[in-house]
């Protein structure tokens, strides 16, 4: 290892001193568990409380010594980044990479998770502080909880000791290549640090799940880790969402979701999670159904990590807009899965029969068999529709490797995932349907209908509604059906809670409430959204569907993408590089109103990349999504010959006049001299229908202030036409020329119009998306606080 | 309760059997210039813009382009026929999705992969160092 690829010392250090600590921790841990493995809550060894003093205790407490050093060394490494970042030390390639001089505090503190070792810090930082509350509250379970959590991570530190954020490049680079202006946004601020929070915590329930399998304990588990499935689902949700809100509102192809790998990486873990948070439910009730939990934490910990390979190694690079470049980490990633993976799955198959089943028997004895309409039987479905969901879009997700065994890689288009998802929601509605119908007992199958009645024929309503507003598919209507008759249910659920005043109990309702809306938000925004290309002239009012627009003027917008003013664009004040153009489009709507739309597009200074933001128009009925696609500025009418260019020795035909580049020479004189103006003479062996001559056509270059180039005309003999030079090259060997008068179509160039292209989508319901969200989430707080006050309540006992 | 297992396996193996099938259904191989000219279905090729081969005719908003294998040098033409997508020009290279139709590729969409994506490694290409071997 040579300086340079340790880089920034201290911060190199701090990961080391992370990846030692966070190994001593567990060694300790585990040499505590030896002592005395009955206080570490293990089976075997005789029962002992240890004294004060023991060295049992005194194991215990030095773990937890070195786990705050492990904590304090992954703060000050990202403190330590956080600064590089913020002093603008462009020795450190991270800094260089991701952030430059030009960028506003916010969004230079945002660039610390803008590239692949950063984020994995981030995920380590909030992992490390997460831990501090797991200990605390792990109790009996605190040596083989932490052990396991602690080694969760320990992957992600030496992939950071691998590649440390911290390394120099060889030479200073004056700025630094600043960050994606995609990037730039407030919505991508926050995204990042919500998600690896959530990412974060569910290592907490994976190592809950792994030491209740350790130590044979198969309830406590779910109450210490239910809050924390909670908080991952509330978490990775939200910032599941604002991707999608940000993607909606700034990257104007039309929609909040592309089933692009990276996204689906994280939804998958989510509904893993939602799997787990119902089984924990199904646990806490019943008592039974504990092997679906410690999987479902197992699995939910591994797709995490499988979306980690899927992003981080490069394997999807040609099938993701979102390309990551490859750290080399690829074989590391692909082991730290199978060591999780096979490990947890392999300590489940050893105690698999040791986890008891307790089956329930009647009073006779014989083995009793529960009506099949119950509400367990709806979690068990639940989960498994969940569980399926989940493979099915990692199957599709992982087409290209999958296909790539086969031979040629491959990837699904995006209508798999929606052909396929379909009949999940009809599933997922009817089954939020009857879950506040039946008991966790059971019922019988007549008694399932009579209560359902309602329901159904609230569902009915709900497609008889949208039947007449237009949605036609019998799919649509079949969905539309099931998932109202859901939310009318689990309405009429949240009602009664609230009048019981039994509010911290009625989570589970009010997020099937938001789920419902939300799901009829996706499908009538999807499949009934109306989208018109269309290419509007200054001025010229034009009717698109029922809507009438018309292309204003062009203004100035700042960075943040305020309009200034409504005055014309002025170009020179452009020259402040971090402002945009936005177009001014009047939206005239069906009744009378007029909006003011202003879509941007501009080109970013850094990056030379043309950027594209769209408008909407939000109404809770409808989107008005207005998406900049083309802006043509328009010329005036102007002389413009016919133009060519020549290497040397090269023949080109203009007009039936043949064109031979033999050289040109520099007046090396007038350069020797001094004189401000040097002449370049180009020579041309010229060709027309009677003569044949060698032709010198001089350009003149002024030198210095004022400077710029000269092109006198040099006519062609026999011809009407006449020729300049526009253009020469001396390192090329390139000279432009411009042929006039020779085009029988004449050198006058009409004008061209200034002309804006823009897609005018209507979006019917998408405001249900993320009102319906919003329900779902405060009802994950609600069942959160509860599970939350439990958790404390076993932890005190 | 053992129902319940069945029909949960059930509605897994549902799902599961309809995601294979659609799967296989949706499928669009990665395939050579050559092999595109041969697949007679929706495929998808990559490839470099070659040099100003790039025409946007705006009133049909057609795009014709030509893309060049990097390895092979082979060339295809392509035309799309939708706006011309942002930084086209400064692609660093071009997924097309879509079918050949008479010795040109037909795209239904396109795929930008602009420079910025690599920004990371364009920074320790230029400045040395960085990465270890």
């Amino acid at each position: 290892m040579n300086a340079q690829s340790i880089g920034f010392a201290p911060g190199t250090f701090a990961i080391w001193a992370a990846l030692l600590s966070g190994l001593a921790c567990i060694v300790v841990y585990l040499k505590a568990m030896r002592l005395a493995p009955a206080a570490a809550g293990l089976p075997g060894g005789a029962v002992f409380q240890p004294e004060r003093g023991h060295p049992f205790d005194q194991h215990i407490a030095f773990a937890r010594r070195l786990y705050t050093g492990f904590v304090l060394s992954v703060v000050l490494a990202s403190a330590l980044l956080m600064r590089l970042l913020l002093s603008h030390d462009f020795r450190v390639s991270y800094v260089a990479s991701y952030s430059g001089r030009d960028l506003p505090f916010r969004y230079l503190f945002s660039t610390f998770w803008a590239g692949q070792e950063g984020s994995f810090l981030l995920w380590l930082f909030w992992g490390a502080l997460i831990g501090l509350v797991v200990y605390r509250t792990a109790k009996e379970q605190e040596a083989p909880v932490m052990v396991v959590y602690v080694l969760s991570f320990l992957g992600i530190v030496a992939i950071l000791a691998k590649q440390p954020p911290f390394r120099f490049l060889a030479e200073l680079p004056p700025d630094g290549q600043g960050l994606n202006p995609l990037l730039q946004d407030p919505w991508m601020v926050i995204h990042p640090p919500v998600m690896f929070s959530g990412f974060a915590s569910l290592s907490v329930p994976f190592a809950f799940a792994i030491a209740a399998l350790w130590a044979k304990r198969w309830d406590g588990w779910v109450v210490r880790a239910f809050p924390w499935a909670l908080f991952t689902f509330v978490t990775l949700g939200t910032a599941i969402l604002m991707g999608g809100y940000w993607a909606y509102k700034t990257l104007g192809w039309g929609g909040y979701w592309a089933w692009d790998p990276v996204e689906n990486t994280s939804l998958v873990p989510w509904l893993a999670t939602a799997a787990l948070v119902h089984g924990m439910v199904l646990q806490k009730v019943r008592e039974k159904h504990r092997k679906i939990n410690v999987i479902l934490a197992i699995l939910a910990f591994c797709c995490i990590l499988y979306g980690t390979f899927l992003t981080r190694s490069g394997v999807l690079a040609d099938f993701s807009v979102h390309s990551f470049v490859d750290l080399g980490i690829t074989g590391w990633l692909v082991f730290i899965i199978l060591f999780f993976l096979l490990g947890g799955l392999g300590l489940l198959a050893v105690r698999w029969r040791s986890i008891p089943v307790e089956p329930e028997l009647d009073a006779t004895g014989k083995l009793k068999e529960e009506p099949f309409f119950s509400r367990s039987v709806l979690f068990i479905l639940s989960v498994t529709l969940f569980c399926a969901s989940g493979t099915v879009i990692l199957l599709g997700t992982s087409a290209p490797i999958i296909t790539r065994i086969a031979g040629k890689p491959s990837q699904v288009a995006t209508s798999f995932y929606n052909v396929t998802h379909t009949p999940v929601a009809i599933v997922m509605g009817l089954l939020m349907m009857l879950v506040p119908l039946l008991s966790w007992r059971g019922e019988a199958p007549r008694k399932v209908l009579g209560k359902s009645l309602v329901s159904l024929a609230a569902g009915a309503v709900g497609a008889g509604l949208f039947l007449a507003f237009g949605v036609t598919g019998p799919k649509d209507l079949i969905f539309l059906f099931f998932v109202t008759g859901g939310l009318w249910a689990n309405v009429d659920a949240t009602v009664l809670f609230i009048r019981r005043k039994a509010i911290s109990s009625m989570g589970g309702y009010l997020a099937h409430v938001g789920t419902s809306i939300m799901l009829v938000g996706i499908l009538v925004s999807g499949v009934y959204e109306k989208k018109t290309t269309v290419t509007l002239y200054r001025n010229q009012p034009t009717a698109v569907g029922r809507n009438t627009l018309t292309f204003v003027k062009t203004v100035f917008a700042t960075e943040d993408g305020q309009i200034k003013g409504t005055a014309e664009l002025d170009s020179t004040r452009l020259a402040d590089r971090r402002a945009k153009q936005a177009m001014e489009v009047d939206v005239k709507t069906p009744t009378g109103k007029i909006w003011k739309a202003y879509p941007k597009m501009y080109v970013n200074e850094r990056t030379r990349q043309m950027m594209a933001n769209p408008d909407v128009r939000s109404t809770a009925v409808m989107d008005l999504y207005v998406s900049p696609q083309a802006y043509d500025p328009g010329s005036s009418a102007r002389l413009e010959g016919t133009v060519a260019t020549f290497h040397k020795g090269e023949v080109k035909t203009l007009h039936g006049v043949s064109f031979k580049f033999l050289d040109f020479s520099a007046d090396r004189s007038a350069m020797a001299s001094g004189n401000p103006r040097v002449t370049v003479t180009s020579s041309f062996l010229v060709t027309s229908a009677t003569t044949a001559k060698e032709l010198s056509a001089p350009m003149v270059m002024r030198m210095g202030a004022g400077g710029g180039t000269e092109s006198p005309e040099t006519v062609i003999p026999g011809t009407a036409g006449r020729f300049r030079v526009r253009r020469v090259s001396a390192n090329e060997g390139l000279c432009e020329i411009e042929v006039l008068g020779l085009d029988p179509a004449g050198d006058l160039k009409p004008a061209t119009p200034e002309s804006f292209s823009l897609d005018l989508t209507t979006k019917p319901l998408i405001s249900l998306v993320w009102g319906g969200f919003y329900v779902m989430m405060a009802g994950a707080l609600v069942a959160l606080l509860r599970r939350g006050r439990e958790a404390r309540a076993a932890v005190l006992a | 309760m053992k129902r319940g297992y069945w029909a949960g396996a059930l509605i897994l193996v549902g799902f599961l059997a309809l995601g294979l099938t659609t799967f296989t259904k949706s499928m669009t191989p990665y395939v050579s210039f050559e092999e595109a000219h041969k697949a007679g279905r929706t495929v998808q090729v990559m490839g470099a813009l070659e040099k100003g081969s790039s025409r946007y005719d705006t009133t049909n908003q057609t795009l014709h382009f030509t893309l060049v294998d990097q390895t092979t040098k082979a060339r295809l033409p392509v035309i799309y026929s939708d706006v011309k997508p942002a930084n086209f020009e400064e692609a660093v290279s071009i997924v097309a999705i879509g079918q050949t139709q008479a010795g040109t590729f037909h795209a239904e969409k396109l795929l930008v992969k602009c420079p910025s994506k690599y920004q990371g490694e364009e920074v320790e290409k230029t400045y040395g160092g960085g990465k270890k071997a």
